[in-house]
């Protein structure tokens, strides 16, 4: 009894410590939850949430009526995929190209010209896009496509492009603060470590590949993790913004969240738009579950739970 | 300020129904005046005098009605957003204006009160002012739940253009009735003024949303042909008009008549031909369409008529007001509607503003700027056709002095479709609704402005669409329709 009373005292620092993020969790992720049977419910405004009548699955029904649930999904996770890739082979490249620049100032510098577009407003971006895309007075299609002979694309019009833009955009924007990230791992390495390379004769490729990236690992694999672990939630002004809400293009653009979003504002529909997010609760929680799943196979110490 | 304060007060007592609602409105209420939130869109940017105009008509409703009016305009372009936004997240919000594509869609799901008992406490203004045909033509089950403002309640289609590019080449429309008598227009415009674009078009909409000879009945899925002359709901996508029509927007879009950003466009046509970028477009007209253009461009616009003017549920359900859900005193609102519709100071200064700052009396009924003040520079303009009943309001020195005698012709002379008074209840087939819709979203501009190719992409969307269960609602929608055409013997 005694020794369990003592226990508890020591740890009461430690609970208190817990509180104000476990109040916060519970008041924002926790008990909204309830508002899930909003997705099973034919929801008027005049009879409120409990009132409003059940109707079981028929608020689903729409997003597999077309092949919407499909597209959104096979796009949220194809893009969310290839950027997780794309996005750290790129990182760890420049975090060593970085590492590599000798003049303090030069190293500063490009350091902060890649970070540069992580600060900016995707509203912004999408006009900046918007500068090069335009039909009427866009860079490519006035300045740089004639320049090559090719005729003027209408960009907001043709859905094959923008995987590529997107990813573009994505890389363009992301890429500079994953790569400060590497930087910060790889500057700590001891510098021990490269002088023996040198002398045993090592060329730089070959320091890199034995001695940076097998430092860096667990780096990788934890930054990595936690991207998949947010794998069915997208960046939402990529994706709404960046192609100017053009309808056009949602076979390539729209993701879960533009979606749901949409669902909402077009139809005002609580209900159907609550489907589409539990849709995207139930969907992304089988995928961390099975990402995890597959990292322990991988790695029994680099698993979440 | 107290002058025109004073000179409001001073008009407002020779007319009559107005003396009678400040004395029902304000007999026996005591207490804190109850702040009314009402909500409508608008398109350019608020106007800088709104707070004085606010702040006046608050003066007015608080000795009527002991009501105060906070206004609150929203830009037409995320209307539908803040709307939906507004009503679900239960914000403080009393009368807002209703569009008719998605009213039977905000009466379903609950967000708007019932009107018919308040309007016979309350509202007997407006029943007046509507008249019985057009005040029934929104309801929904025999029920009200929005009441449409007086001012054009057909619509007839044709071009605009700026005057002095009329009068520089000489074009001629008063014959053109189709897109292709239009054709030369445009090609003449885009030959000699390059930089303009010849046929302008606004956020979400194309050139075919303004030249319309069908009954929409309210959302394009199902219509009826002809201006609604037999009650045979049909797939207009599928229509062989339809693909014409998109073939020729394809073709403009290619002569670059159409912009080429038509798709990602986001400003309002008369923005675009403000700011010299474009030259005219495809509009619905009536009578005081070119002045009432002309001030909101800035320049003088002409208009030529190419379809006759057609009442249908959609035009005179298209604008009206509704009291939301959300009010916490609906018969204040009702209050203040029936003022809207009935009360002459009221509608004039939410029209024109301030008499002395913001226009000054010419004779009797007529008025104009005051000196120094332009269309340019004026520190507030409403729309009249938004703001209750249009015929109350003050005619603008320059204009028709018969304006409103003109428009109650051009009301009572419309064709009718036989559908008028006919609104679709889409809730039986919801999930086929939003399927559908998020198909629309997809196709339907892009393929009206000619950005896409109708060749490929017609037979595409047609097919999207009958996945999605178009069919489904035209047989529900026929269905309603025939009950509706037994129920009022048609």
């Amino acid at each position: 009894m005694s020794s369990a009373t003592k226990r508890w005292k020591r740890f009461v620092p430690l609970f208190c410590l817990m509180l104000p993020g476990l109040a916060y969790l519970i008041v924002n992720n926790y008990l909204p939850m309830f508002g899930i049977i909003i997705a099973f419910k034919d929801f008027n405004f005049s009879s409120g949430i409990l009132g409003s009548d059940w109707v079981g699955f028929k608020n689903f029904e729409y997003l597999f009526k077309t092949s919407d649930a499909y597209v959104i999904t096979r796009n949220t996770l194809l893009y969310n995929g290839f950027f997780i890739i794309v996005n750290t082979i790129g990182a760890i490249g420049l975090a060593v190209l970085l590492n590599e620049i000798r003049k303090k100032f030069f190293q500063r510098f490009y350091q902060s010209v890649i970070v540069l577009p992580h600060l900016i407003s995707m509203v912004i971006v999408s006009y900046l896009v918007f500068a090069l895309l335009s039909s009427d007075t866009g860079l490519l299609n006035k300045s740089i496509l004639p320049l090559f002979g090719i005729e003027e694309i209408s960009w907001y019009s043709s859905k094959e492009y923008w995987p590529y833009i997107l990813t573009v955009v994505n890389i363009w924007k992301g890429i500079g603060f994953l790569s400060v990230v590497y930087l910060a791992s790889i500057i700590s390495i001891d510098t021990e470590y490269y002088e023996a390379a040198t002398l045993d004769g090592a060329s730089k490729w070959q320091q890199i590949r034995s001695i940076t990236i097998p430092i860096i690992m667990p780096v990788i694999t934890m930054m990595t993790l936690l991207s998949i672990g947010r794998i069915f939630y997208s960046d939402f002004g990529l994706f709404y913004q960046v192609p100017m809400d053009s309808g056009v293009l949602s076979d390539t653009t729209n993701v879960i969240d533009t979606y749901v979003y949409r669902a909402l504002m077009n139809l005002g529909d609580i209900g159907m738009s609550s489907a589409a997010g539990v849709y995207q609760s139930v969907v992304g929680f089988a995928l961390v579950i099975l990402s995890n799943y597959a990292v322990r196979k991988f790695s029994k110490d680099n698993a979440l739970f | 300020m107290l002058a025109c304060a004073l000179s409001l007060s001073a008009c407002g007592s020779n007319s009559g129904t107005n003396g009678d609602t400040s004395s029902a409105g304000a007999s026996g209420e005591a207490g804190a005046p109850y702040e009314l939130t009402v909500a409508y869109f608008t398109f350019g940017s608020v106007p800088k005098d709104q707070q004085l105009v606010e702040a006046e008509l608050s003066k007015l409703t608080k000795a009527k009605i002991n009501a105060t009016v906070k206004l609150l305009p929203i830009s037409l372009s995320t209307w539908q957003n803040q709307i939906n936004l507004m009503l679900t997240s239960n914000e403080k919000l009393d009368l807002m204006v209703l569009m008719g594509n998605s009213y039977a869609n905000q009466a379903a799901k609950g967000q708007l009160v019932e009107l018919d008992e308040l309007l016979a406490q309350h509202g007997q203004g407006i029943v007046e002012a509507l008249g019985p045909d057009y005040s029934n033509a929104a309801k929904i089950s025999g029920k009200t739940y929005g009441v449409p403002t007086v001012r054009d309640l057909a619509a007839s289609y044709g071009y605009m253009i700026r005057k002095d590019l009329a009068d520089k080449f000489k074009l001629d429309l008063t014959n053109a009735k189709t897109l292709d008598d239009l054709e030369p227009v445009l090609k003449t415009i885009k030959d000699n003024e390059p930089n303009l674009i010849p046929m302008v078009n606004g956020t979400g909409s194309s050139p075919l949303t303004y030249f319309s000879t069908r009954d929409s009945l309210g959302d394009d899925m199902g219509v009826l042909l002809d201006n609604g002359k037999d009650l045979k709901v049909v797939n207009w996508f599928e229509t062989e008009e339809y693909a014409a029509e998109l073939k020729k927007m394809r073709e403009w879009y290619k002569a670059g008549y159409i912009s080429k950003d038509a798709v990602t466009v986001k400003e309002s046509t008369s923005d675009i031909i403000k700011a010299g970028k474009g030259a005219g477009n495809l509009a619905t007209l009536k009578p005081g369409f070119d002045t009432q253009e002309s001030r909101l461009s800035g320049m003088p616009i002409v208009s030529y008529q190419m379809l006759p003017p057609v009442a249908k549920t959609s035009t005179v359900t298209s604008i009206m007001w509704g009291i939301a859900k959300n009010s916490e005193n609906p018969e204040k609102a009702m209050q203040f509607l029936n003022l809207m519709y009935s009360d002459k100071d009221i509608v004039n200064l939410l029209d024109w503003g301030i008499e002395g700052k913001h226009y000054v009396k010419v004779k009797d009924n007529v008025i104009d700027y005051p000196e120094g003040i332009n269309a340019g520079n004026v520190g507030y303009s409403g729309m009249g056709w938004l703001f209750g009943n249009q015929f109350l309001s003050y005619i603008f020195n320059g204009d028709d002095e018969q304006l409103w005698e003109k428009m109650k012709q051009f009301n009572d002379g419309a064709i009718k479709s036989k559908a008028l008074g006919f609104t679709f209840d889409s809730s039986p087939v919801k999930t086929e609704f939003a399927a559908v819709s998020n198909v629309l979203d997809q196709y339907q501009a892009a393929l009206e402005n000619g950005a896409l190719d109708p060749d490929k992409t017609l037979p595409e969307f047609i097919g999207k669409l009958k996945d999605a269960g178009i069919d489904k609602i035209i047989a529900e929608k026929q269905k309603q329709l025939d009950a509706w055409a037994a129920a009022n013997g048609k």
